[in-house]
């Protein structure tokens, strides 16, 4: 940290700013970017004297130029910044989505049965051999080293006349939504000519949201016409509301965002991860004034016991809060006990929205049989019951759905398992038998294929993504350039870097810097494999299972 | 699991009776009975065989591995009860049939053996409370014994005294060396434990409280290494019974192909 004495007229700067979006933004740009209407309007004496608008407009934002056909981004990456449009204008591609091959995508395919039994020759002798040829510039588009990872799109009229695309112009914000909402883009944007983006990291958005009136309601307001229609839409509770009523709620839900966006960072940190450290959401024994909806991010819902407090469950995107409660209380009037029995803590970062108690009187409550007390169901369970369900979420495991967990018990140690997945991969496996235990339980160093995955955020190629179908994360090896921002995101320590070979085994180099060329690999549920996953399958003792932990405590 | 024991036991019941009867009229039709339970016999051992290949091609939809195993247990089972119908006596006369029979016995019990010691093997395991992989225990045992020589090291050198030392070299530089007690461990008796616990009492009286405190360093090491010892006992038995029944199951093979030749070519 730097500190340097009052009297130079300098002071402490905050932690979040010691290392800034771009070190290249100088004085002279934030001046520059103070003038343009829409930073203009914003009240600048709103903000705390620590987190000025003038720091966040240095730190936390970079002034990009994007080619006409350059990609700004990517339909399904997981992007955590925000554009506004300086200069220029974008085209967003509505449908049909560009074609995978252009994103950097791998295609998905599963293998022909010769193709996977040739496994057991090709395989074996040497790991992780790769044909050069296949990798550079001319195929996929993507280039090799980090600097040159943009992808310029060379026919845009090929691509107006086969998708249907709408225009941005100067002063839009867009990307927002995928910023704060940890959510994967939802359209690719292209430039449609020259122009220049200011880029702004979710933590300086979600500052700008809480100090400026005006880009709250903008932000707010977006959100509001369309993800949250589309999400009351779809949940049970307010599904059998007509439009207008749904636009009613829409109007009045509140949004509060808890925990950090970057939990990962800190969680690979921490030693001891317990509630304790958790932001409080809702606390038991306070009253509820309204029903919290998880809209992104997990959070713990705990009971009292003891000293300290019993996790009872855990609740992820599309689970509520208060529920009961609210409930009873509309019931029971005269209930001289209406105060919540469980707290509400964010496990890593969590969206949740908050529907106001009158609206749930008129639309919901009507409607719905008494729900189910979290706190009196969890009497009913032992203490050691809820030990699997702690600690998963004390690990954060609570985010994979594919998580590999071994009974010990069953398991004979014999590694088949491992063998089956490096016959699938190249002669190396992709997950390692080893990792946290509890009880008679293991969860290996495999992929999870998360919920919340922060291994893509960040990824300069966009290669590792989410397949379109069942959601698996893949890293697409051609597109891979190995810079590793991936496996050091994972949480999980569950990508690993290799260094690739030709076919004699030499290792490759890169040819200027002869350091070796590396790509990154992960369990991806043998998605090319004609029997799905191979390990599950070898397991001779049912001991290993891929799992969501909120069905395997259950 | 169990539905699976279940279905498979169906199947083994109906293929022996199925056998049974039709050897049962061919008898009364004067026919050579054998010639349907051998051959039928031989095409159990391919089958419990072929788990092998199974195995080898795990990246084919062949079922899963869990299901081969229920279905080569009780096949195995199958097996046995076929072979006394087939020879019509548990221990058959003749050399060759005995050899026959010696490999046969041993390919069967080694894998009900297996299976048993797999299982309590796999429980044992769990209840060392730490998880070592088999071929990583000769790095970990020697950064243990690095680490204790390190300890003693200092220990001589801060306390100016080797009763520490002369301990070490005369006791735990053995028990350091490589794993230790590997057939008490198998028979589940507790040596390693006691050996432990007297090394610990012979030389505690004469130590300082300075040199306690590395000793005790010392034994916590000593006790880790018990269950890493615990480990390799355990797995190290895990994968050499299938080194028995694994190749015998194919010398198994061989002889049965080259039996039935021989009655094929030779006795008709
Ligand atoms: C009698 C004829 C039998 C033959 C020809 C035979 C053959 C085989 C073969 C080829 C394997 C695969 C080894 C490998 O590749 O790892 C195997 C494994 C095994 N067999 Fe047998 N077997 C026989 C009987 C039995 C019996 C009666 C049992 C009794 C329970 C049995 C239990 C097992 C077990 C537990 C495995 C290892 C499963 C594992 O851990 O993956 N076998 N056998
Ligand atoms: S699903 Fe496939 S890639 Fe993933 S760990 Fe299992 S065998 Fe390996
Ligand atoms: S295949 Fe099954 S029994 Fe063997 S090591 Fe893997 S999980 Fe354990």
């Amino acid at each position: 940290m730097v500190e340097i004495s009052v009297k130079q007229n300098t002071l402490t700067r905050p932690q979040r700013w010691d290392s800034p979006f771009d070190s290249d933004m100088t004085k002279a740009d934030v001046k520059k970017l103070l003038a343009i209407e829409e930073i203009a309007a914003i009240k600048a004496d709103r903000f705390p004297a620590r987190i000025s608008l003038e720091g966040i407009l240095q730190n936390d934002t970079r002034i990009v130029a994007f080619k006409k056909g350059e990609l700004v981004v990517r339909e399904g990456d997981y992007g955590n910044s925000a554009f506004l449009i300086l200069k220029g204008s974008l085209r967003i591609v509505l449908s049909p989505s560009l074609p995978g091959a252009i994103l950097g995508r791998s295609k998905e395919h599963k293998r022909g049965f010769f193709d996977a039994v040739s496994q057991l020759w090709t395989s074996d002798w040497l790991p992780e051999t790769r044909d050069p040829d296949r990798y550079g510039p001319t195929k996929t588009g993507a280039a090799k080293n980090a600097a040159s990872t943009r992808i310029i799109l060379q026919d845009i009229p090929a691509i107006l006349d086969k998708h249907s695309t709408a225009t941005i112009n100067q002063g839009a914000l867009f990307g927002e939504l995928a910023a704060l909402g940890r959510i994967p883009r939802t359209a690719t944007v292209l430039a449609d000519e020259d122009s220049e983006l200011l880029e702004i990291r979710w933590q300086g958005l979600r500052e700008l949201r809480a100090y400026d009136e005006g880009w709250r309601r903008m932000i707010d307001e977006r959100y509001r016409q369309t993800a949250l229609i589309a999400h009351l839409n779809e949940v049970p509770e307010f599904n059998h509301l007509n439009d207008e009523e749904i636009q009613l709620v829409a109007d009045q839900c509140l949004f509060e965002t808890y925990g950090s966006f970057d939990w990962h960072t800190s969680f690979k940190k921490l030693q001891n991860r317990s509630e304790a450290d958790e932001p409080v959401i809702a606390r038991q024994g306070d009253y509820p004034d309204g029903l919290l909806m998880v809209r992104a991010g997990f959070a713990r819902e705990a009971v009292n016991h003891g000293t300290g407090k019993r996790t009872v469950t855990y609740l992820g995107a599309g689970d509520n809060f208060g529920m009961f409660e609210l409930h009873n209380a509309w019931v029971n009037t005269n209930d001289s006990n209406l105060a919540l029995g469980t707290t509400l803590t964010a496990v890593g970062y969590v969206d949740v929205i908050r529907v106001p108690a009158s609206l749930l009187a008129e639309f919901v409550f009507p409607n719905i049989d008494a729900p189910v007390n979290m706190a009196e169901q969890s009497v009913g369970k032992s203490q050691s019951n809820d030990t699997l369900m702690q600690w998963a979420v004390d690990e954060r495991f609570i985010n994979g759905r594919q998580t590999m967990v071994m009974d010990l018990n069953k398991c004979v140690r014999c590694d088949d398992c491992v063998s089956a997945c490096a016959a699938a991969h190249d002669g190396n496996p992709r997950f390692r038998r080893h990792g946290k235990t509890i009880d008679h339980w293991l969860v290996a160093n495999a992929c999870m294929h998360c919920a919340d995955p922060v291994c893509m955020i960040g990824c300069p190629t966009g290669a590792i993504h989410r397949s379109l179908s069942g959601g698996t994360v893949i890293i697409n090896d051609d597109t891979c350039i190995g810079c590793g921002t991936c496996a050091n995101s994972c949480p999980y320590q569950n990508i690993s870097l290799v260094q690739i070979s030709d076919a004699k085994g030499n290792g490759l180099v890169d040819d200027q810097t002869h350091r070796p060329i590396m790509k990154a690999t992960k369990c991806d549920l043998c998605s090319d494999q004609i029997g799905g996953p191979a390990c599950v399958r070898a397991c001779a003792h049912d001991a290993l299972q891929r799992v969501d932990f909120k069905e395997f405590t259950s | 699991m169990a539905n699976r024991y279940f279905l498979a036991c169906l199947v083994a019941v109906i293929i022996a009776g199925t056998v049974l009867y039709i050897m049962d009229q061919m008898e009364l039709n004067l026919a050579k009975s054998e010639i349907l339970s051998g051959y039928t016999l031989l095409g159990l051992i391919v089958f419990l065989g072929a788990f092998n290949v199974r195995k080898k091609l795990s990246m084919l939809p062949l079922l899963k591995a869990s299901t081969w195993l229920v279905f080569h247990v009780v096949g195995g089972l199958l097996c046995i009860f076929l072979f006394w119908v087939h020879t019509a006596s548990i221990w058959p006369d003749g050399n060759y049939e005995i050899a026959l029979s010696i490999i046969f016995y041993l390919v069967f019990f080694s894998g009900i053996g297996g299976f048993f010691i797999q299982k309590s093997n796999a429980i044992k395991l769990t209840e060392t409370g730490i998880e070592v992989i088999y071929e990583r225990i000769p790095a970990e045992l020697s950064e243990i014994r690095e680490r204790s020589e390190a300890i003693v090291l200092e220990c001589t050198k801060t306390t100016s005294s080797d009763t520490v030392a002369n301990h070490y070299i005369a006791t735990l530089a053995w028990y350091f060396k490589r794993p230790r007690f590997y057939w008490p461990t198998l028979l589940g008796h507790g040596n390693a434990k006691t050996w432990l616990r007297n090394n610990q009492a012979s030389v505690t009286r004469y130590l300082n409280e300075e040199e306690t405190g590395y000793f005790n360093q010392l034994i916590e090491l000593a006790e880790l290494k018990k269950l890493i010892d615990e480990h390799y006992t355990l797995q190290d038995i895990n994968k050499k019974w299938l080194l028995v029944h694994l190749p015998l199951s194919v010398g198994l093979l061989i002889i049965s192909f080259w039996h039935v030749l021989l009655v094929e070519v030779f006795a008709i």
